[in-house]
């Protein structure tokens, strides 16, 4: 077994690696960058060598720097985690020839399934079904053409290189062919640098199913059961689960077999994940394997009891697997849920800033690779996963429960994040019945919103909450103005009974509490008629979380106060709750509509400066909030945010320039209002 | 006999208007009816209900349909049920000097008194339906009386204002009106809190009072202030502009600094004006009320341990401090949108309300300029008029450079910061967050201007200059002589950035009191209130001191 490793990787994965290191005794060597100096990851590990400037090519891609830092520390393997170099056959190449381990298959291993055409002949030739395509890169239209007639239609462009969906066309019809193939081949350029595109057979609401390998170095290979990675945003994975409801034991047998057969026949050593997609008749076809360890890889460690990173490091140091396939048992289902620093209601763009708050559930079954922590600062460098969130339970709508009630209670502050989106994602019904498809989120979903409107329990429950902290807040305001009464003619209480009507977006509603209990007693509390038993808790107006018990149940509610009103997070609904005494209300039907203010299409300077750095550009279609130039002022560099979300028209200066208080530095299209 | 505590009957409705109060009164069978006490009865019922009824049925549906409260609701809003006592019901004007019109009960204004979260606050509330709201000899005295109570029992005064300006038919009437009310509001200023809800049109005249007031919201769209209005002004500088762009809810809030509070309609602004008085003592011999939000004192958040960031040109928000040090993250700011490069506002520690000013290193570095002195000063005096300990949170390179700052006066403007803080005698307590350069340094609430506590953050740079301006005063000669002088300035920079850009300097000589960690923050603050909290000074005896205005 190593002595000490180096993880050549940053955030949740490290920190991942550098706990199961912690377990065994093995010390770790961490690298990181300019933004990540006061990391996590970097404080948990042994040792921390500093690898360069923020941008992933100066520091994490920069692979002789991360070998220097390797040799320099007296490692003796490296993890590549995922992402960055993992899957570079250079690296590994490099790692090997510095006379390190490199935690992961063979470079030949890596070369070869790193590339879509290489990695589906080898598929074929150990007999595992794939998807009908044309086996070689198309030259041009006409080849394109024929191919797609014998593969047939619909069909899928899919560049050789790289993956994410970059460079993908469908192409349902032969007249649509010249203008998809000429468009994936320009993605695929710019991104990837190779133009090879190949044609197969497009599957429709596939599922995403693939299969966890282990091979050691003497030829055993086991699989260790399947992940459903189905839901999934513009190829990104959002969520995941082991097993998957759609793959029946002797189907799991199948697929374990043919991803097995791909290992031995390849000569994979190490943990690896062969994908599948699944079409609606339960048929798999090969898609890719990853040579690597993967950001789901903790609900097949649930589910089987395994610790995945332990075994990469035992087979990587020579050790046999010391259990055969049917050692592998699968005990209930595990879910997991990606927690990104991302905004839902503006496009899904990246989120940076500091972390203000952090709060991690926890709970039976519930368990949290997270990357981050209170100060943690996030920005646009790298990958905005913060964590994973996972929750294990007997059967699956034990873990989908747990884990709406995990995120019902993780709070983040300071950046946006999908959590809210993700727990609306879990909590449609047609997810509990596992319907699920690749194309589960664009059938549900637009704008980030679910189409479907959250459950009446849900708004009542959340309604119920606001009003019961606004009200305890206002008892308090009086509590503490006591004094200032004038003790002649006894106290004015302020009755038993105390009606509110609470509004949110569209829906109103009629929450009556009964008395004012202090904290320990139980409370009556009616809405629209449905009569709850509320415990007061102590309320911690700080905490922004609360957990209340209602009618036996624990429920877990993130909150804000939006000056006058409540801003609630719960069961995937963030909406903001206003509550009003029953005398506002009736007046407030006159009180106007809030009007958006006349759209000003100007993007203003503030101050007088320096222009450091321009972000967008002209066509470009931005959200408001979002950064469009850094300005140097004052000795102090900051952005300047885009008022409105809109399309850039002309953008005025350039970095360099110095500009005015007052001057327009980018002109927007008209179109539409800004939301006040 | 009044008995505030009347048990209420079952299914008595809660009454908000004080005629069909409890006083029974001509309710009730009264044995010995002698016709001369049943007609004096009936006129009593008859001109109260005309009193309510004000301009009509017809005016009131207007204040609706332009999105406004009649001034009954707005009381009934902002008052606590059944508390509101009015006065003045049947109180008439004595009639216009230019001519006959009709005379109205209670003369366009509601004034008396009620609770607020149960306690006692004295109102106006003026009625845009009747005659426009306009301020008349009668509608003044009415005011008068309610200011002159609520000075005599120390009870804040609310005025809602929805009122196009002086009654021009009783012409000098009016203004001799207008001038009393002014005379109250100076008299009553720094003895009851005062604040102006602006509900409508203020113009003219009208608006010195809200002006002389503690503080002013303004409801958006629908209300606005200017002395000269837009009909006036394109007469005589043939200028075309808007009520809404001469003096609406944005200007004052952003431009000219009238306005603290905007809000978005009449319901939510009296929402606001109650949180607000949550804040303050009733008057300035009683401490602000204490709420308890279960927000342990010694609560510490490791995120500010974070929260500089390395690079010395970076920024940082100010508010995720402020957010985090108060009880319950709850601030209520004031000037939001004014003077962004200061913030001013209401929080509380310990559960005691405290008067915040921290500068805004995120806007415009936060520098100090003419409008952050001014919004800062006035907060500052208010705070102390009224008890309210001051917390100071410094990040402050200097004063804004430029001819606009000196020629507008950032002379005076800076030094009635620095007097305001110096004169203030209530509990005072500074924390350096980072920068803290020379004069500004001196100003935001230094030891040298005896600030009780001054603590300071391991990250704190007092000096008496930043690095680069200090570096090029000091070496002068040798950089000019140098080989390459921007290489040695460089170098002298970062010597004197080792050498000063920390707060041991001051420590040594105990210009600050302790080097504390960011997490800590809040614990310390509250622990120094407690030990503050009987703090007595007194200033010189003299009539009043001669601050820049």
């Amino acid at each position: 077994m190593f002595d000490k490793i180096l993880i050549a990787n940053r955030g949740e994965i490290a920190i991942r690696i550098i706990r199961t290191c912690n377990r065994m005794g093995i010390r770790t060597v961490a690298v990181y960058s300019d933004a990540d100096s006061r990391s996590l990851h970097k404080n948990l590990a042994d040792e921390a060598v500093y690898i360069g400037e923020s941008q992933s090519q100066k520091s994490y891609l920069n692979i002789d720097k991360i070998i220097a830092a390797a040799t320099s520390t007296g490692c003796q393997a490296v993890h590549p985690g995922y992402g960055f170099l993992s899957e570079k056959a250079d690296f590994a190449k490099a790692v090997v020839a510095a006379g390190l381990v490199f935690i992961g298959p063979p470079t030949s291993v890596v070369d070869i399934m790193g590339d879509k055409i290489t990695s589906k002949e080898l598929a074929k030739n150990a007999g595992v079904p794939v998807i009908p395509g044309h086996i070689e890169a198309i030259k041009d239209e006409a080849e394109a053409l024929a191919a797609a007639a014998a593969v047939g239609y619909p069909v899928l462009l899919k560049p050789a290189a790289g993956g994410g969906g970059k460079g993908m066309r469908i192409v349902a019809r032969p007249e649509d062919m010249q203008a998809a193939l000429a468009a994936s081949r320009q993605e695929t350029q710019k991104a990837f640098n190779d133009t090879r595109v190949f044609v197969e057979r497009y599957i429709e609401q596939p599922r995403h199913i693939e299969i966890q390998i282990l091979a050691d170095s003497q030829g055993h290979v086991v699989h260790l059961g399947e992940r459903e990675c189905s839901i999934q945003r513009r190829y990104q994975k959002v969520i995941e689960e082991s097993p998957s409801p759609a793959v029946s034991p002797e189907l799991r047998q199948r697929m374990g077999k043919a991803a097995c057969d791909l290992a031995r026949v390849s000569g994979y050593v190490n943990a690896g994940t062969v994908e599948f997609v699944m079409d609606s008749q339960h048929n798999f076809f090969f898609l890719e394997m990853n040579t690597r360890l993967q950001v789901e890889h903790p609900v097949t460690e649930l589910v089987t009891g395994l610790d995945l990173v332990e075994w990469q490091l035992r087979i990587a140091s020579g050790e046999p697997l010391s259990f055969d396939q049917s050692g592998v048992s699968f005990t209930g289902w595990a879910i997991e849920a990606r927690i990104c620093a991302e905004d839902p209601s503006r496009g899904f763009i990246p989120s940076t800033g500091m972390i203000t708050r952090y709060a991690a559930p926890r709970g039976k079954g519930v368990r949290v690779d997270s990357g981050v922590n209170i100060g943690g600062k996030i920005d646009v460098y790298y990958d905005s996963m913060l964590a994973k969130l996972i929750c294990h339970g007997q059967t699956r709508e034990e873990a989908r429960r747990g884990l709406i009630e995990a995120l019902n209670g993780y709070h983040i502050e300071g950046v946006s994040t999908n959590i809210d989106f993700v727990t609306s994602v879990l909590c449609l019904p047609e997810f509990a019945e596992g319907n699920l498809s690749t194309a589960f989120i664009e059938q549900h979903f637009e704008g980030g919103v679910s189409k479907r409107s959250p459950s009446l329990q849900s708004l009542q429950l959340a309604a119920l909450a606001a009003t019961l902290i606004y009200h305890t807040r206002t008892v308090a305001v009086r509590e503490s103005l006591r004094h200032m009464v004038s003790d002649i003619g006894g106290r004015r209480d302020l009755g038993k009974t105390h009606p509110y009507k609470v509004r949110s977006q569209d829906d109103l509603f009629e929450v009556t509490l009964e008395g004012t209990p202090a904290s320990g007693e139980t409370c009556t509390i009616r809405v629209d008629g449905t009569t709850h038993t509320v415990v007061i808790p102590t309320f911690e107006f700080f905490r922004r979380r609360l957990k209340l018990n209602i009618n036996g149940q624990a429920y877990r509610f993130r909150l804000q106060f939006d000056e006058s009103f409540m801003f609630m997070s719960f069961n995937g609904i963030s909406r903001v709750f206003e509550v009003y005494t029953p005398k506002e209300w009736d007046l407030m039907k006159f009180m106007p509509e809030k009007a958006d203010k006349a759209f000003n299409n100007m993007l203003v300077c503030p101050m007088p400066g320096l222009v450091v750095d321009v972000l967008a550009q002209k066509g470009e279609r931005v959200h408001r909030g979002q950064n469009l130039v850094i300005l140097e002022s004052m000795k102090m560099e900051s952005g300047v945010a885009s008022p409105v979300d809109g399309v850039i028209a002309e953008v005025r200066v350039s970095s360099g320039q110095a500009v005015e208080a007052g001057e327009t530095l980018i002109r927007f299209e008209v179109e539409g209002t800004i939301a006040s | 006999m009044r008995c505030r505590s009347r048990p209420r009957q079952r299914n008595e409705k809660l009454r908000t208007t004080p005629w069909h109060s409890v006083r029974g009164g001509f309710r009730h069978k009264v044995t010995i009816m002698d016709t001369q006490y049943k007609a004096t009865l009936e006129t009593l019922e008859r001109l109260r209900a005309e009193s309510v009824t004000a301009g009509g049925e017809r005016k009131k549906d207007d204040q609706h349909r332009k999105g406004k409260l009649t001034a009954r609701e707005r009381l009934d809003l902002l008052l606590d049920n059944g508390s509101f006592e009015e006065f003045d019901v049947l109180k008439i004007g004595r009639g216009g000097s230019l001519g006959e019109e009709k005379k109205f009960l209670g003369d366009g204004v509601i004034t008396g008194h009620g609770a607020i979260d149960g306690r006692e606050v004295f109102v106006f509330s003026q009625d845009f339906t009747v005659l426009g709201g306009s301020l008349g000899e009668a509608h003044a005295q009415k005011i008068c009386k309610v200011m002159d109570l609520a000075v005599k029992v120390g009870a804040p005064i609310v005025g809602l204002n929805d009122s196009g300006g002086a009654r021009i038919q009783e012409g000098m009437d009016a203004l001799a009106a207008y001038g009393e009310i002014f005379h109250r509001n100076v008299r009553a200023s720094g003895v009851v809190p005062q604040i102006s809800c602006i509900m409508g049109p203020c113009a003219g005249g009208a608006v010195y009072s809200p002006a002389i007031t503690d503080f002013v919201f303004m409801v958006e769209d629908s209300s606005y202030m200017f002395v000269t209005g837009p009909s006036v002004v394109k007469t005589v500088t043939h200028q075309d502009i808007t009520s809404e762009d001469l003096g609406g809810a944005r200007v004052h809030a952003q431009t000219s600094g009238v306005a603290h509070f905007t809000v978005a309609n009449d319901v939510l602004a009296l929402r606001e004006v109650r949180r607000l008085i949550s804040y303050l003592p009733s008057n300035n011999r009683h401490r602000s009320p204490i709420l308890d939000l279960s927000d342990s004192p010694s609560r510490t958040d490791p995120a500010l341990d974070y929260l500089i960031p390395s690079n010395s040109n970076q920024t940082y928000d100010m508010n995720v401090l402020i957010h985090s040090i108060l009880d319950g993250a709850e601030f209520m700011e004031v000037h939001a949108g004014f003077a962004r490069n200061i913030i001013c506002g209401f929080g509380r520690l310990g559960g005691q309300t405290v008067g915040l000013v921290a500068n805004q290193p995120a806007v415009l570095a936060g520098v100090l300029d003419n409008d952050a002195s001014f919004k800062a000063g006035r907060f500052v005096r208010f705070c102390d008029s009224f008890n309210i300990p001051l917390i100071s949170l410094v990040d402050v390179p200097g004063f804004m450079p430029g001819p606009d700052q000196e020629h507008g006066g950032i002379i005076r403007h800076g030094a009635k910061l620095l007097y305001a803080f110096t004169e203030a005698t209530v509990p005072r307590i500074s924390v350096i967050i980072r920068k803290a350069y020379g004069g500004a340094y001196l100003v935001m609430n230094s030891k040298h201007i005896h600030c009780d506590v001054n603590y300071a953050w391991p990250t704190a740079e007092i000096a008496v200059m930043g690095p680069k301006g200090a570096a090029e005063v000091i070496h002068r000669k040798e950089i000019a002589a140098a080989e390459d002088p921007e290489a040695l300035l460089a170098e002298k920079m970062e010597e004197y950035r080792r050498t000063f850009a920390n707060p041991f300097i001051a420590a040594q000589r105990g210009y600050i009191d302790d080097v504390i960690f960011p997490r800590d923050t809040r614990s310390h603050l509250i622990r120094t209130l407690q030990m503050l909290d009987s703090k007595r000074t007194k200033g010189p005896d003299r009539k009043h001191g001669n601050i820049p205005l």
